[in-house]
């Protein structure tokens, strides 16, 4: 396979822009992507990579026991911010599994084709952080041997979950977001995993993949069925993708803690969201191109038009912390007022700073075109910019609970080494799964992708595009 | 299963000897005696070997017929075959008992479940404490159950140390004290702690007689010596003065803390509480302190003058000068009292013509009071002001004290003897003078010599102990029988609760066997001396009158008008203008007082008292350095730094604490801290200063401070943010509406100024809710508590009795400083005012639960694991919580705990490790709690587990326990009652929360909403009621009724108040 350096971020709107480069036809695309699977050896780098995420998990997993049998002491968390870490973590991995669904949900309903490229592997990702996310709320609790008390289960007791509380609304939000993702991603995968179970040369591949393949056999009826169920589902996931970060901002909004207690949260959530999703698509993405020869099909017009969201929402999120001050103002209450002033100069400055240059600051460099193509940049802004996103949910809990209404009550939280070891931690859960999501599953749409291809055009045949055209000749 | 149940004292299956079978005491030191010497001191962390040894006494108890007395938790319920008559199982018995401290008995009242003492309150039918008590004896408690108490009578020899037995003293001492008889006690000892007990008067009467040459000491680390010198010098006798501060219009205190660091603090507290009303009325009352340290007293007071504690015998003689003719300087003096300008003193030039004009004006209705650390010319003066003022028999009266010794010329004296060599035997009852006694003598030193044979009585084998020939476990206060005289004089009796847990015995028991007469019992010593002294025929009636009161009525002291001896008076103020100079600059004072939880230092193992924040440094597990802000920028330190503290060639490395209002040239330091063998609570607690204290400055002196290098950690759970800080700025800014305050003028001219939105600077309120609000129609009962913020001083004795009742667990220092402090009832301290030097007020504020109507933390419990019950009270059901606290982030007042491990089953823990959490803390495995520490728990309230959250229930167990007893009576009514009462209800005043019960101020009223005739319901109609961040619309149940002050105009202080910046200076 050769690389041709070929630029598709043009915008001419008389020309439509190639989302596949150097693949002329079906059977190369496949064979590409599938040689990420079919590879008897996956890159060094992947076994580096696999290697250090599994010794976090590991480590997650001993924190976790270490947890469980002496008591949430050994985290940070304290009066009076008794949500430390593991709730800023919990909103983080949630606000990450955003980009996924959206992606494949909304962008799909807007026919935006340049979707397919990174879907496959944003909804991973978005499966993935949601787990991260599940994982912190069920161990954070003080007693967790009965966190299904939380789950309106019939039970001896006769005793309902209260229905007043956030945080039960938010084990249905997360529950039912985890759910229609999962499914969402696997129903878009049986494709290609039928793709796989047909070049699979041994027969373990082949019973594996058949079994999730659930018998696909590429007829028209399939095809038919498939696509009905894709859009219903992406017609599902759509509201989740905004309602589940509106439940989660509801946890702080509902309650009546100066910092928390504002309508803005919602929107300001699902925007915020959305922005650290793509940052952490393309946290991922870069390096995954660079290692598997994807740049095909991640082109450099997706990574583009991944910045020009990450500069809308950034600047959202700018707009949000704006208001939150004016409202603060405008609100004429000594208590909400402090509470942002405290947040700019008291004493988690520091963290306010690093939230504001990270996620307001750092993303206008996308205004430049030159930024948005560089890869160096974007990949350099990606990772600010998650930086800045967890910040954003450390600043907005543990700066609200530290200093709110009796300042006897006052206190400032710092993390225990459990705290920062568990954070890493997740980050090994995540990229545990991430990895060996990349080593044996399809990463890229392979049947989707073809959509885009002018070849999939019926009327393309000797098509009006010129790349196409040279490329052929 | 509990450990218990393997040890229970039910006979064991096989026997060495019938000696074993029977366990008596010859054979249990048998089988000590087995081991080699000093092997059962290895014992300590044995928990094990130790409990079975506990067993064992237990079990030979049980053979006397005694086990009645004592309960041990048991996992199967045995009942009686027969119930001995009026016992029924479960049920409190509540007797009535003191103790003594200091010299002084408080009379208390104390709830026994089963045979265990769990609570203690103050004896409402005492003369002195009338219901109320202090910290210490509420804590006192604790200490009856302490693991570390010790257990078994010590024998030092040569070269070692090694376990012995009561038998084996007994042996020894019947030997010793007849050889000592013989020689008619030549060289015989006793040094006591400071005691009015008229039995131990009456022993060391029968002592002496045997041994006529012997010597009696006492010594008592915090002493009235200046006090009692004052006295003898103004009046030739030794008398302590009454302070009717209720009816006091100015009250000048001259470096003494009389609401905290006195004996008196309960009277004391409820004295100036009511006579703090007095401004309800738009009565003028006023007080004025001068000090160093920032006292709790100085808290409370209108005006307050930080000088140097020297300078307060210059101010005394000012004064003295100005109210009285006679007092004024002789020519010789004049020079140096013309020198004590305002600007020297670091006074307002104003201050002392107001204090003076203020005086003046209330003849008759004021008084001067010195502390015990002013020496006794300041005492002189203060009697002389008093008597000159007209005071003498209104505000100010005199009990005689007789017999009392001074302590620092009495142990100078007995270290003298002991170093020339005329002392070979000693005897030590109670005390810790290796620890406490001035440095100068080297007490310790003395008393190691081999020569001497010394005899200590201990609660702990302290630091005395260990250099002592023989240490004896002493009984504790409710273990043994005793008596002692409280404040006003009233003969207050101590009678067991329960037989002593380790075999310890009283000094009465000991001073018994020093005697060798046949009474040996503390019963029977202690009825002797009644029986001798009343010489009543009705004695058996009177006596038992006694033991059900707590005390003897009408044996309170005389009050007496004694007149002061004028040349005393002007000999004291030749004397103060001799010894005064102006301090050359730079020089810093060293203050020494008694630390408001440890007190000298013998509550030092006590967790309650050491997890108790000071109530103004909010310090816990720790003392400190208190240094001012301006002298801690002056020596570059902040909150933690250490410094070296000089004096002379003594010195200490310390921690330094920034303390707003302190004196600028004057650091305060607590005693009773950094001992070496103080226990598992009180090891590497704190600094020790007796180390700086020599006998002839026992309250304050000169010294130097530096800063070293190094940070210490210390423990406040409540922040002090700079002043010019964000945080500083915020608190200042929201004060007005937390904690409403107004002058008397204010007060004046808006009675109702604490509802006034535009002075208290807080919102309107909206009442609109979101959601159908709690439906409390209906409800029989709405409980509610108003707390009088006018009345409240700030002592802290509510916090240490609702941990005592309500089983709340300590943490430790490395949890306090994590932020984990459990207590369900805490006193929020603000400083008020924009300079940080001198603060312009402190407000003391107890928070308990808000009992909200409108609770924010119900709306997001996901389980509904808190709820309102029927009576309005925000309930939390421990058995359904998950632990998920969004409850405690919601509340806008921070009153709910949690349980962040199982507390109960770990030791506190002060070290730190890898970034502030020490691993083995969490890696230890979870013990049960110890089965001493589990017959404290209140059977009545739960015992909370890890991972839930705890919060104040305005003592729901107290609330069930009178709602059945007054449903139970109501059922008894005949038709005709029933038709005038349609329901069961509580009377006011019959019930009341662990706080409130307390509360020596009398500052918290719990009662009925529901009741308009109830106290509560008067409160909250006052005009002064207001509801702390009403605002949110909680509708807390928990109301305050704001505070009135009356500050004169003059001095640093600003007069105004309340949000209003009005510059009122005079």
């Amino acid at each position: 396979m050769t690389t041709l350096a070929i630029d598709n971020t043009f915008d001419d709107p008389a020309r439509r822009a190639p989302l596949v480069l150097n693949h002329t036809d079906f059977g190369s695309v496949t064979n590409d992507i599938c040689a990420v699977n079919e590879a008897p050896k996956a890159p060094r780098a992947w076994y580096i990579a696999f290697a250090i995420s599994v010794m976090f998990l590991g480590i997650l997993g001993g924190l976790i026991l270490y947890l469980f049998a002496t008591g949430i002491g050994v985290w940070g968390n304290q009066n009076p911010v008794m949500w430390g870490f593991p709730i800023v973590n919990f909103v983080f991995w949630v606000g990450i599994g955003h980009a996924g669904t959206l992606i494949s949900a909304i962008l799909h309903l807007f026919r935006q084709k340049w979707r397919t490229g990174i879907n496959r592997f944003a909804e991973a990702m978005t499966i993935f952080a949601v787990i991260c996310a599940g994982m912190f709320p069920g161990i954070h609790i003080g007693r967790v041997w009965v966190f299904y008390w939380m789950f309106p289960m019939p039970n001896q007791m006769e005793m309902w979950p209260q229905f007043r509380s956030p945080l039960l609304w938010d084990v249905f939000a997360v529950g039912t977001y985890f759910t229609v993702s999962l499914l969402f991603w696997y129903m878009g995968m049986i494709p290609d995993l039928a793709t796989l179970r047909d070049r699979a040369r041994t027969r373990v591949r082949a019973i594996a993949y058949g079994i999730f393949a659930l018998g696909w056999r590429s007829s028209m009826r399939h095809w038919h069925r498939y696509e009905r169920a894709y859009l219903l589902l992406a017609a599902l996931a759509t509201p989740l993708v905004l309602s589940v970060h509106s439940v989660v901002s509801f946890d702080f909004a509902v309650s009546q803690i100066p910092g928390w207690h504002t309508t803005i949260f919602p929107p300001y959530f699902v925007a915020g969201a959305i922005f650290s999703g793509f940052a952490m698509v393309m946290t991922l993405a870069v390096p995954a191109r660079q290692l598997w020869g994807l740049k095909d099909f991640i082109t450099l017009r997706h990574l583009e038009n991944m910045n020009k969201i990450i500069l809308v929402t950034g600047s959202m999120v700018g707009y949000a912390y704006i208001m939150e001050f004016f409202i603060a103002w405008y609100s004429g209450s000594l208590y909400e007022s402090f509470a942002f002033i405290n947040r700019a100069t008291g004493q988690y400055a520091w963290a306010y700073w690093i939230m504001v240059s990270c996620n307001v600051i750092v993303p206008q460099i996308f205004w430049f075109r030159k930024a948005r193509q560089s890869i160096a940049i974007m990949f350099v802004a990606s990772l600010l910019v998650n930086v800045g996103m967890w910040f954003e949910r450390f600043v907005i809990i543990v700066t609200s609970l530290a200093q709110d209404f009796l300042p006897s009550s006052w206190g400032y939280f710092k993390p225990t080494w459990v705290d920062l070891l568990m954070l890493a931690g997740s980050f090994g859960l995540f990229m545990t799964l991430f990895l060996l999501f990349c080593r044996f599953l399809p990463i890229i749409a392979i049947a989707e992708v073809k959509h885009t291809m002018p070849e999939a055009d019926p009327h393309s045949h000797g098509g009006t595009d010129e790349h196409h055209r040279e490329a052929r000749a | 299963m509990s450990p218990l149940d393997h040890n229970r004292p039910r006979g064991k299956a096989y026997w060495r000897s019938l000696d074993d079978l029977a366990d008596t005491p010859e054979f249990r030191e048998f089988v000590f005696r087995e081991f080699p010497a000093g092997a059962t001191e290895m014992l300590d962390s044995g928990e094990r070997r130790q409990f079975l040894k506990i067993m064992g006494a237990s079990l030979a108890l049980a053979g006397f017929g005694l086990a009645g007395c004592r309960r041990w938790p048991k996992e199967q319920i045995a009942p009686f075959a027969n119930r001995p008559e009026g016992r029924v199982p479960g049920a409190p018995e509540y007797y009535a008992t003191s103790m003594e401290l200091g010299g002084v008995a408080d009379g208390l009242l104390v709830t026994s479940f089963d045979g265990r003492p769990v609570k203690i309150e103050g004896n409402p039918e005492h003369p002195v404490s009338r219901g109320g008590s202090g910290v210490e004896a509420q804590a006192s408690v604790l200490e009856l159950y302490d693991p570390d108490r010790s257990r078994y009578p010590m024998l030092r020899e040569t070269d070692s140390r090694h376990q012995s037995s009561w038998h084996a003293f007994e042996t020894w001492a019947t030997k010793h004290f007849d050889s000592l008889g013989n020689a008619k006690g030549g060289g015989l000892a006793v040094l006591s702690e400071a005691t009015e007990s008229p039995s131990v008067g009456d022993m060391r009467a029968r002592v002496m007689k045997r041994f006529p040459r012997a010597a009696w000491y006492e010594y008592e680390p915090i002493n009235t010596d200046h006090e009692m010198a004052g006295s003898n010098a103004a009046f030739g006798a030794t008398y302590r003065p009454q302070y009717s501060f209720n009816r006091a219009k100015v009250v000048v205190s001259l470096d003494s803390d009389f609401l905290l660091a006195s004996r008196a603090m309960v009277r004391n507290t409820r004295d100036f509480a009511q006579g703090r009303k007095r401004l309800l009325d738009g009565t003028s009352t006023r007080l004025y302190v001068f000090e160093s340290a920032f006292s709790l007293t100085g808290a409370n007071a209108d005006n307050r003058f930080a000088v140097r504690s020297r300078d307060v015998s210059a101010i005394a003689a000012l004064l003295a000068a100005r109210l009285v003719p006679d007092a004024a300087a002789s020519a010789s003096a004049r020079e140096q009292s013309d020198r004590a300008t305002p600007e020297v003193l670091g006074l307002d030039a104003a201050v002392l013509d107001q204090v003076v004009s203020d005086l003046k004006q209330s003849r008759g209705d004021s008084i001067v009071l010195a502390g015990p650390r002013q020496p006794a010319e300041v005492h002189v003066l203060a009697a002389l002001i008093n008597e000159h003022l007209g005071s003498v028999g209104r505000t100010v009266r005199y009990t005689p004290l007789p017999d009392a010794t001074q302590s620092v010329p009495s142990i100078t004296s007995l270290t003298k003897d002991l170093d020339s060599g005329r002392i070979h035997t000693l005897v030590i009852l109670g005390g810790n003078p290796a620890y406490d006694a001035p440095a100068d003598l080297d007490f310790a030193g003395k008393l190691s010599s081999q020569r001497l044979k010394s005899v200590h009585l201990s609660i702990y084998d302290n630091e005395t102990s260990r250099l002592c020939t023989w240490h004896l476990p002493r009984a504790h206060y409710l273990e043994s029988w005793a008596d002692g005289r409280a404040w006003d004089g009233t003969w207050s009796i101590a009678q067991p609760l329960i037989e002593p847990l380790f075999g310890g015995r009283s000094p009465l028991e000991l001073l018994a066997v020093m005697e060798g007469g046949d009474v040996r019992a503390g019963y029977d010593i202690v009825r002797r001396t009644m029986s001798e002294s009343a010489k009543r025929t009705d004695f058996e009636q009177a006596w038992r009158r006694t033991l059900h009161d707590g005390f003897l009525a009408g044996s309170a002291a005389t009050l007496m008008r004694p007149d002061v001896r004028r040349p005393a008076c002007i000999a004291a103020v030749e004397s103060i203008w001799q010894q005064w100079a102006p301090a050359p600059a730079g020089e810093m004072e060293l203050v020494f007082v008694p630390d408001t939880k440890v007190y000298d230092g013998r509550f030092a193992n006590n967790g309650w008292l050491q997890e108790l924040p000071d109530p103004m440094t909010k310090l816990t597990w720790d003392n400190a350095v208190l240094a001012g802000v301006e002298a801690a920028g002056r020596l570059g330190v902040t909150t933690g730094d250490r410094v070296r503290v000089t004096h002379g060639d003594r010195q200490v490395e310390a921690a330094v604490c920034v303390m707003p209002g302190q004196c600028s040239n004057s650091v305060t330091l607590s005693l009773g801290y950094g001992r070496p063998h103080g226990g598992t609570i009180a090891e590497g607690a704190g600094f020790d200063f007796y180390a700086l204290r020599t006998a002839d400055a026992m309250g304050f002196t000169t010294g130097a401070v530096e800063k070293i290098s190094g940070h210490y950690p210390l423990a406040q759970t409540q922040d002090h943010h700079a002043i010019d800080s964000t945080a500083g700025k915020g608190t200042q800014a929201r004060l007005p509406s937390l904690f409403r305050e107004a002058t008397l003028q204010q007060f004046k001219d808006n009675p109702r100024f604490a509802n006034d939105h535009h002075h208290t600077g807080a919102h309107a309120v909206h009442r609109l809710s979101l959601w159908n609000e709690t439906n409390l129609e209906g409800a029989v009962y709405a409980w509610a508590m108003s707390i009088d913020l006018n009345a409240c001083t700030g002592c802290s004795a509510c916090v240490v009795a609702c941990q005592a009742e309500n089983n709340i667990p300590i943490v430790g220092k490395d949890q306090v400083l994590r932020g984990r402090e459990m207590h369900w009832l805490r006193i929020d301290r603000y400083f008020q005012g924009h300079d940080p030097e001198t603060p312009r007020s402190v407000g003391m504020q107890p928070i308990p639960c808000m009992m909200c109507e409108n609770a924010p933390c119900e709306q997001v419990c996901p389980v509904a694991a808190t709820t309102h019950d029927k009576d309005g009270l925000n309930v939390m059901v421990y058995n359904r919580c998950v632990g998920t606290r969004y409850c405690s982030n919601n509340c806008p007042y921070k009153v709910r705990r949690f349980n962040y491990f199982d507390y109960w089953k770990r030791g506190p823990e002060r070290e730190m490790g890898l970034l502030h959490v020490k691993p083995d803390y969490y890696t230890k495995p979870q013990t049960d709690m110890h089965p001493l520490r589990r017959m404290q728990m209140n059977p009545e309230v739960t015992v909370r587990s890890r991972g839930v959250m705890e919060k104040c229930t305005y003592c729901i167990q107290r609330i069930s326990v009178a709602k059945i007893e007054a449903k139970n009576a109501w059922v008894k009514m005949t038709p005709e009652q029933k038709q005038r009462q349609p329901r069961a209800t509580v009377p006011d005043g019959s019930l009341t929360t662990a706080c409130a019960q307390a509360c020596p101020a009398q500052a918290i009223i719990f009662g009925d909403m529901n009741d308009p005739t109830s106290r509560v319901s008067d409160a909250f109609k006052g005009a002064r009621s207001y509801q702390m961040l009403e605002e949110i619309n909680t509708k807390p149940r928990t109301r305050y009724l704001a505070k009135l002050r009356d500050p004169a105009p003059v001095g640093a202080q600003e007069a105004g108040s309340a949000g209003h910046e009005e510059p009122n200076h005079g």
